[in-house]
This record gives C-alpha cells, sequence and structure tokens, in this order.
C-alpha cells in the first residue's frame, strides 16, 4: 500500500497529526488542506462552466414527428466517431463496426493493465501503449471531425424544410363538394386528410398561390421533387383543381 | 457546542473511525497543484466527480418538472427553458454538463493512462473506471431522447438501428430499448426509467468502489 498514514496514527488522538521529527517533504492532509486546493480548481472550472451556460442557451429543435423522414440525424458529439465508422462499413458488415470493432476497443482498453505490465510507467519509457493510444485518439478525432464535415455538407445541400405557416382561417372552403371525396382518397394520404399537410406541403390557402388551371396542371404532370402526376384523370382532376382552387384563406 | 454534539454522536455510532478512513490521510507532494502548477493534471478526476454531482443535481430539479410521455415531455422541456425560473440555466447546466463530464473524464482517463497509473496493484480500478465509462456514454444516449424534438428523435432512431445490427440478439436489444417496432411511447418511457434509475444506480456502485480502491490502494508515486 502507497498509502504510509496509516502506520503513523497515534492512536487516541481524535486527528492524524503528523510527527515532529517526521520530515516535511511536501505531503499535507487530505482533509481539508489538500481538499481546499482541489475545490479552488473546481470553482475556476464551476464559473468558467456557468458563464459557458450563460452564453450558450441550449436550444429545443421542432417536436418530434416521426413522419418527417426528411431529418438529417446527427447523434451527439461524443457519439459522432462511432456514427462515422459505420459509414466506412458497406451494409452487410456492419455489425463489424457496431460490434466487433468497439468491442475489441473496449476490452483492449480494460484490459491495458495485463497487456502492459512492466514496471516501467513514463509513457516514453512504455512507447508502445503511448503510441497505440496516442494514435487511437488522433483516429477518434479525425473520425469526429470527418463526421462534422459530413454533417455540415448535408445540410448545405438539404437544408431543413421550414414549416410552412398555415393561414389562420384553417377552414376547408365546400366541404360538400364531390371532388373533397376525391381528394380523400387520392390526396389525403401525403397532404392530410385537413388539407394541413403530412409529407406533402399544406394546400390550405393553395387558391392563393395557384389559379384552378395551374392546380390542374400540377395534378396531371405532378410536381418534383415529391409529387406524382396523373393520381387524379381527366373530369375529376377538373373538378378537383377547381375546388382546391377555392381553398383560398387568410 | 458543536463538539458535544459530535462527541455524543461519536459516542453512539462511532464516527470518528469512518471519517478518518475517508478524509484524514497524507496527500503525497507530486499531486498538489499548490507545489507544481503541472500537478493540476491530477485534478481530473475530481473534477470529474463535481461535474457528476452537478449533473445530479441539476438533473433532481429537471425531474421537479418533467414529464415522460410523448405529450407532455416536449412541453414540459420547452416549459423548463421558458417558464421556470432559472429554469434554462438549469436545463443548461445539465446539457452541457453531459458534455463537460465526457471530456474530464476522457482527460482523467488519459492522464490514467500516460502515466501508467492503472499497472499493479490498480488493475481492478482501472476496470470499474472502463465500466463508468461505458456508463456514462449510456448516460448520453439516453437522456438525448428525454426532449422529445426533431434531433433526440431522429438521433435515437439511428441508435436503435445501430442496436438492431448486432447479429444474433440484435432485435432482442432493440426491442428491449425501443419497445416495440417503432421509436415510440414506450421508448420514451424506457429511456427515461434507464437514465434516471438504473444507470445512477450502476453509477453510484461504480464510484463508490472507485473511491474506495483509491483509498485502499493510495495514489500511484511520482513518475
Amino acid at each position: 500500500m502507497a498509502d504510509q498514514s496509516g502506520k503513523e496514527r497515534i492512536p487516541g488522538v481524535p486527528r492524524y497529526r503528523k510527527p515532529k521529527d517526521m520530515p516535511t517533504n511536501g505531503t499535507e492532509p487530505f482533509f481539508p488542506n489538500f481538499l481546499l486546493k482541489e475545490w479552488i480548481v473546481g470553482s475556476v472550472l464551476l464559473v468558467a462552466f456557468i458563464l459557458w451556460i450563460v452564453f450558450n442557451p441550449v436550444e429545443l429543435a421542432a417536436v418530434a414527428d416521426p413522419s418527417d423522414t426528411s431529418f438529417i440525424p446527427v447523434p451527439d458529439w461524443y457519439f459522432l466517431f462511432l456514427y462515422q465508422l459505420l459509414k466506412y462499413i458497406p451494409g452487410d458488415y456492419v455489425w463489424l463496426g457496431t460490434v466487433v470493432i468497439p468491442g475489441i476497443a473496449m476490452t483492449l482498453l480494460a484490459l491495458a493493465p495485463w497487456l502492459d505490465r512492466r514496471k516501467a510507467r513514463h509513457p516514453f519509457k512504455r512507447p508502445i501503449a503511448t503510441g497505440a493510444m496516442i494514435v487511437a485518439v488522433i483516429f477518434m478525432a479525425w473520425l469526429t471531425r470527418e463526421a462534422e464535415v459530413q454533417h455540415e455538407a448535408a445540410l448545405a445541400k438539404n437544408p431543413p424544410k421550414k414549416k410552412v405557416e398555415l393561414p389562420k382561417d384553417t377552414a376547408i372552403v365546400d366541404q360538400a363538394d364531390p371532388a373533397a371525396k376525391t381528394f380523400g382518397t387520392s390526396c389525403a394520404s401525403c397532404h392530410g386528410a385537413e388539407l394541413k399537410g403530412q409529407l406533402g406541403p399544406a394546400l390550405l390557402g393553395i387558391g392563393n398561390k395557384y389559379t384552378p388551371e395551374q392546380i390542374e396542371e400540377i395534378i396531371k404532370n405532378g410536381k418534383p421533387p415529391g409529387m406524382p402526376g396523373g393520381l387524379v384523370k381527366g373530369d375529376d382532376a377538373k373538378k378537383l383543381a377547381e375546388w382546391l382552387g377555392k381553398q383560398k384563406q387568410k | 457546542m458543536l463538539k458535544k454534539t459530535y462527541d455524543w454522536i461519536d459516542e453512539r455510532l462511532g464516527v470518528t473511525p469512518i471519517w478518518r478512513d475517508i478524509a484524514d490521510h497524507e496527500v503525497p507532494a507530486h499531486v498538489n497543484p499548490a507545489n507544481k502548477m503541472s500537478a493540476f493534471i491530477y485534478c481530473f478526476g475530481g473534477l470529474t466527480f463535481l461535474i457528476i454531482t452537478t449533473q445530479i443535481i441539476s438533473g433532481m430539479f429537471l425531474a421537479m418538472y418533467y414529464v415522460p410521455d410523448i405529450i407532455n415531455a416536449y412541453k414540459s422541456v420547452k416549459y423548463i427553458t421558458d417558464e421556470v425560473l432559472l429554469g434554462n440555466i438549469v436545463r443548461g447546466m445539465h446539457f452541457w454538463g453531459a458534455s463537460l463530464v465526457i471530456i474530464m473524464m476522457f482527460l482523467h482517463m488519459l492522464r490514467v493512462f500516460f502515466t501508467g497509473s492503472y499497472k499493479a496493484p490498480r488493475e481492478l480500478n482501472w476496470v470499474v473506471g472502463v465500466l463508468i465509462f461505458a456508463v456514462v456514454m449510456g448516460f448520453g444516449f439516453t437522456g438525448y431522447l428525454l426532449p422529445w424534438d426533431q434531433k433526440a428523435y431522429w438521433a435515437t432512431a439511428v441508435g436503435a438501428k445501430i442496436a438492431g445490427s448486432v447479429p444474433f440478439i440484435g432485435k432482442y436489444i432493440q426491442t428491449l430499448l425501443v419497445g416495440g417496432p417503432d421509436l415510440g411511447a414506450l421508448t420514451l418511457t424506457r429511456f427515461f426509467a434507464i437514465h434516471v434509475f438504473f444507470l445512477p444506480a450502476a453509477l453510484l456502485v461504480l464510484l463508490g468502489l472507485h473511491f474506495f480502491m483509491i483509498r485502499k490502494q493510495g495514489i500511484a508515486g511520482p513518475l
């Protein structure tokens, strides 16, 4: 045991006292002397931490929406290196990246004391252990950076959809019209039964934006990227377009 | 008065030997930042524990308002952020603290590794430390979902899929975590339970072991 203090305790004395003839070689009692010094370091960290919190308020993204598959997911930064690792492994072998590689890494880490059994402790005297750890840290840092860069690129290419502001007046015009039924069977799965949008955009107030003729064109020919053409044909399309053209909201 | 109270309790409970074992010992010179500035690297472990303590406290305060169901989780987090007195600070502490714990833990681990402090007789403490590392990462993974916003939902969807890719038992792990075929109400309650009951229990036991072993084995000598 490296801790010598147990032997030098004076029985019956309520607190550890250094014997008078013991040389002062820079050691000091844990409590309160050392703890106070550590607390000074701790309070510096806490002040810096609080300042960081005050100037970096946490944001809350939009509420979770399982139907919005266009959201580009990204894990918290400390999982990025794992996440990035998976990108380099082909689909069928993904278990290599999810189980085998992290498993080996964690096992090696846990077994480090048994892999490196020589007495030497100075980092320069055990170049394999030191070198391996430095390489691992650099590799993790590089993976994290790479993940970050690729995520930024993905965001730039495919910016997050802004939620379309729904018009204040969300009443559907002329709901008894037979075209409303056509809408229900052919369009509602994407645009929502109440025209509020789901995968596709909301169609409330679409009449403000397009004339019935333009809407008919869109129904017939589709509209990139998501809207297929020809879901509703002929006369039904015309009637549907007329009905949608009536959807003028504030 | 204070001394009398202490003596009275000590007579009945024998506090002195306990507190001696915990706090009454000499600390070697080479870990004292007051002697040598570079010794501050030995503070990383203590600082990790300090930040873990702030995580526990801020988490307890967040639990006063947080509701772990898919209808109210987002609203309650929004309420904490926008309405509760100092709520944004407490939430900020818990959010940023998660990253800080991981940074400090990582630095502590590197210090122990590079100074070879894991060598005999401290191997077991190193193994416990690696387990603490895994538990803390578990905190990060389960805590991320709780605000139930888009970032949280989709990051966890990816995480659950990764868990599902484990050969043979992946599907079972995924079901255990997610609670069904899709991420939903059960997932949130499960992650909440893991985050506030299972993992804290594991962490406290492991930290207890970690500190017990430091006292038993002492701090490794200077390089």
